[in-house]
């Protein structure tokens, strides 16, 4: 209940009374309220069913956004790692190999990027200046816990409006290397490993059966790696590049970027060699 | 037809000396009609045909004997008139369905052969007798000029040079001894008039024999009264 | 999503100075899991002709059985073989038959004509045939594929030009395309004889 509490009073500071129009956070476009609305009787059902972002449930939209990825991140004694795919996709078509989807929210926490694109990009920023204002009026670092739950109220306040967005909160705080998964319908998960986005089983297939506490930074860096690489080569929507982050006491470190399918040589399929190519079959009539 | 009846037997059975008699009254048939006679040149086929008529009433104009069935393929007939139809009905739809799966022409093999499959058929199903005709195919594709000849059995053959119906024993040895390989179209429409002169009863004319061609353009057609009469100057 | 997108493919037919090849990736994948690295979507029909079926696995298959089955009997019959040509409006025809229940398969055609000189044939699933005399292509990265060869197809190619040319237009268009690739097969004919090789892309 304590932590109830303290989280309601947080929700209160990093969200602008709805009748304080002068407030400073609305110059800065904090306030949420400022969006403009469809002019349509239900506008929340109106976004819903024309902006979405669902994997296979916007094919009826007349805009589509980027989507498709591979995302994790999991703790161990070393800290936390980060681990992400760079791949876009807008229906079958790759738009880019090159996406940053951790958001780098301050230099002791991180947010990563699953589903819409636009959406984790807007509303991670968004958090990072609500922790920003936590800082200026606390006089002190915010907690994951805290940050990751203005995120989860954020989407809270938004939910049904078509929102789509499955982000991991990772930082390092005075209790230590922490863990949170938030999504659009508001649900926030504080735990040891997550995997997100349309890659993730095979992430968590890799994860799950290497996973220990007691891994060495090396060790965790290339269980990263594997994880990414795996799902890479069995995601048609995942791949491109595999951004690894590691999160320490001293704050966030970026290890570095490396090509999805050198991985896969690497590790998946160490031994691969491409088929030879198949005999084509003698004709039909004998000559 | 045959499907029609649930008790319908064959008409055509073998007698005890192994023969199909029904096969060799259609034979006969055959034999009693107006001739027809083929010879295959170098550079394409010519078919020619008796229509003599008694009756004087009779327009002639409106008799054909010769049919296109495919753009290269033409066929003749001695023996049953009305039998012919059937065949070349049959003979066109099956040239106008290869046309639709394939773009392209039906070889006149493949024609023949299905052609004669009807005339097996129609030896062996219950309740239709065997066609009173033999048939005389020609045509040019891929395989150069070709000339068939079809009996009422079902059985096939390729020819250099064929005649079938009245007289046909005579015409046949007629050709045996003028028929040479190198032999040019034209040539062939002549030694084809001469043959089908010895023994033709009456005078023949324009009117009372037909003749088709296919050529090297692979374009079967029926000659014109009037071509075949300068055909029939040129010889005399 | 499209039916024709469920498995995922990238086919080329492209002509060069009497010669023709046809290249195709090789994944099999149900919607957005890769199954599968190689599955063959291009059919030997006789020795200058080859004919590539992008499209649902399960008609590419069906189809290429039924091909297979119609192309013996039809040399077996006539006595020789088929040309591209014929086998073009004989597939055509297999498709409109099924007009109100096609096979959601997309195929191109290629071979060597009499003369020796390219033929090449694309058509959409219920067979209204395309026949052009620069390349071809299908698959669920045609924009990609049009793209590649508009830009790199030049005329009168040599085969080893040929094969160098096609090769990079598909591995360019596949690492564009998130349902195709893993890996390609190219063959080129020449009236000499068929060429084949793998070649070795993007596992990702």
């Amino acid at each position: 209940m304590a932590a109830l509490a303290i989280d309601r009073m947080l929700d209160a500071g990093a969200r602008p009374k709805e009748d304080d129009a002068t407030n400073a956070k609305d110059i800065l476009g904090l306030n949420v309220q400022r969006f403009a609305l469809a002019p349509t009787p239900d506008p929340a059902q109106f976004s819903k069913d024309n902006f979405g972002v669902g994997y296979g449930t916007d094919n009826h939209q007349k805009v589509q956004f980027a989507k498709g990825t591979t995302t994790l991140a999991f703790k161990f004694d070393g800290g936390v790692i980060i681990s992400v795919d760079s791949r876009s996709t807008m229906g079958p078509y790759i738009a880019s190999q090159t996406v940053k989807k951790v958001i780098e929210i301050n230099p002791f926490l991180l947010g990563t990027m699953a589903g819409g694109a636009a959406d984790c990009a807007f509303w991670e920023r968004n958090l990072g200046t609500q922790c920003r204002m936590f800082e200026l009026r606390n006089k002190r670092r915010v907690s994951v816990a805290a940050a990751s739950k203005m995120l989860a109220n954020t989407m809270y306040q938004y939910r049904g409006r078509g929102l789509s967005m499955g982000t991991m909160v990772c930082g390092w705080d005075e209790s230590g290397p922490q863990l949170y998964y938030v999504d659009d319908d508001g649900t926030r998960l504080k735990g040891d490993a997550f995997c997100v986005g349309s890659g993730s089983t095979y992430a968590y297939g890799v994860i799950d059966s290497h996973l220990r506490a007691d891994l060495t930074v090396e060790e965790a860096i290339d269980l990263g790696r594997r994880a990414i690489a795996g799902a890479a080569h069995r995601d048609a929507y995942s791949g491109g590049w595999n951004n690894l982050y590691h999160m320490k006491e001293t704050g966030w470190e970026f290890i570095g970027a490396v090509d999805t399918n050198d991985l896969y040589y690497e590790h998946v399929h160490p031994s691969h060699i491409p088929a030879p190519p198949p005999k084509p079959t003698p004709s039909n009539v004998p000559r | 037809m045959a499907s029609d009846a649930s008790y319908s037997y064959s008409l055509t059975t073998f007698s005890r000396s192994g023969k199909l008699l029904q096969i060799e009254y259609a034979l006969t048939a055959v034999g009693e009609g107006k001739t027809s006679i083929g010879i295959k040149a170098k550079n394409g086929v010519v078919l020619i045909t008796d229509k003599k008529i008694q009756n004087k009433l009779v327009d002639v104009q409106q008799v054909k004997k010769l049919e296109k069935v495919s753009p290269s393929v033409g066929f003749v007939y001695s023996g049953v008139g009305p039998d012919y139809r059937v065949l070349v009905k049959k003979a066109r739809k099956q040239a106008q369905a290869y046309f639709l799966q394939y773009r392209a022409l039906k070889p006149v093999k493949a024609l023949v052969q299905d052609t004669a499959s009807v005339m097996q058929e129609y030896t062996q199903s219950g309740g239709v007798r065997p066609f009173g005709i033999s048939l005389l195919v020609a045509g040019y594709d891929d395989e150069g000029p070709q000339l068939f000849q079809v009996d009422p059995s079902g059985a096939y053959y390729g020819w250099k040079a064929s005649a079938i119906g009245k007289n046909f024993k005579n015409a046949r040895s007629f050709l045996e001894k003028r028929y040479n390989d190198d032999v040019e179209l034209d040539d062939a429409i002549h030694t084809a008039l001469l043959t089908m002169r010895e023994g033709f009863e009456g005078e023949m004319t324009e009117h009372t024999i037909e003749v088709g061609i296919v050529g090297e353009d692979r374009v079967f057609r029926v000659l014109t009264p009037a071509e075949v009469k300068d055909f029939l100057d040129e010889s005399t | 999503m499209s039916i024709l997108q469920h498995n995922g493919a990238a086919i080329i037919c492209m002509a060069g100075k009497n010669c023709v090849a046809i290249a195709a990736d090789t994944r099999f994948g149900l919607q957005q899991q890769t199954v599968a690295c190689d599955f063959e979507k291009v059919f030997k029909m006789s020795d200058r002709m080859f004919v590539g079926l992008a499209g649902l696995a399960t008609d590419v298959q069906t189809l290429r059985n039924t091909l297979k089955f119609k192309l013996a009997l039809y040399e077996l019959r006539e006595e020789r073989v088929m040309k591209p040509e014929a086998f073009s409006a004989l597939l055509s025809h297999m498709l409109y038959e099924k007009r109100f229940g096609p096979y959601f398969v997309e195929p191109v055609v290629c071979g060597l004509k009499d003369d020796g000189s390219p033929f090449l044939c694309g058509m959409d699933l219920i067979g209204a045939p395309v026949y052009t005399d620069d390349y071809v292509v299908s698959g669920t990265c045609t924009p990609n594929l049009n793209g590649m060869c508009e830009s790199m197809w030049r005329p009168d190619m040599a085969p080893d030009e040929l094969f160098e040319t096609i090769s990079q237009c598909l591995l360019a268009s596949v690492d564009r395309d998130a349902l195709s690739g893993w890996g390609a097969v190219v063959h080129v004919i020449t009236p000499q004889g068929i060429t084949s090789k793998s070649l070795k892309g993007r596992m990702d």
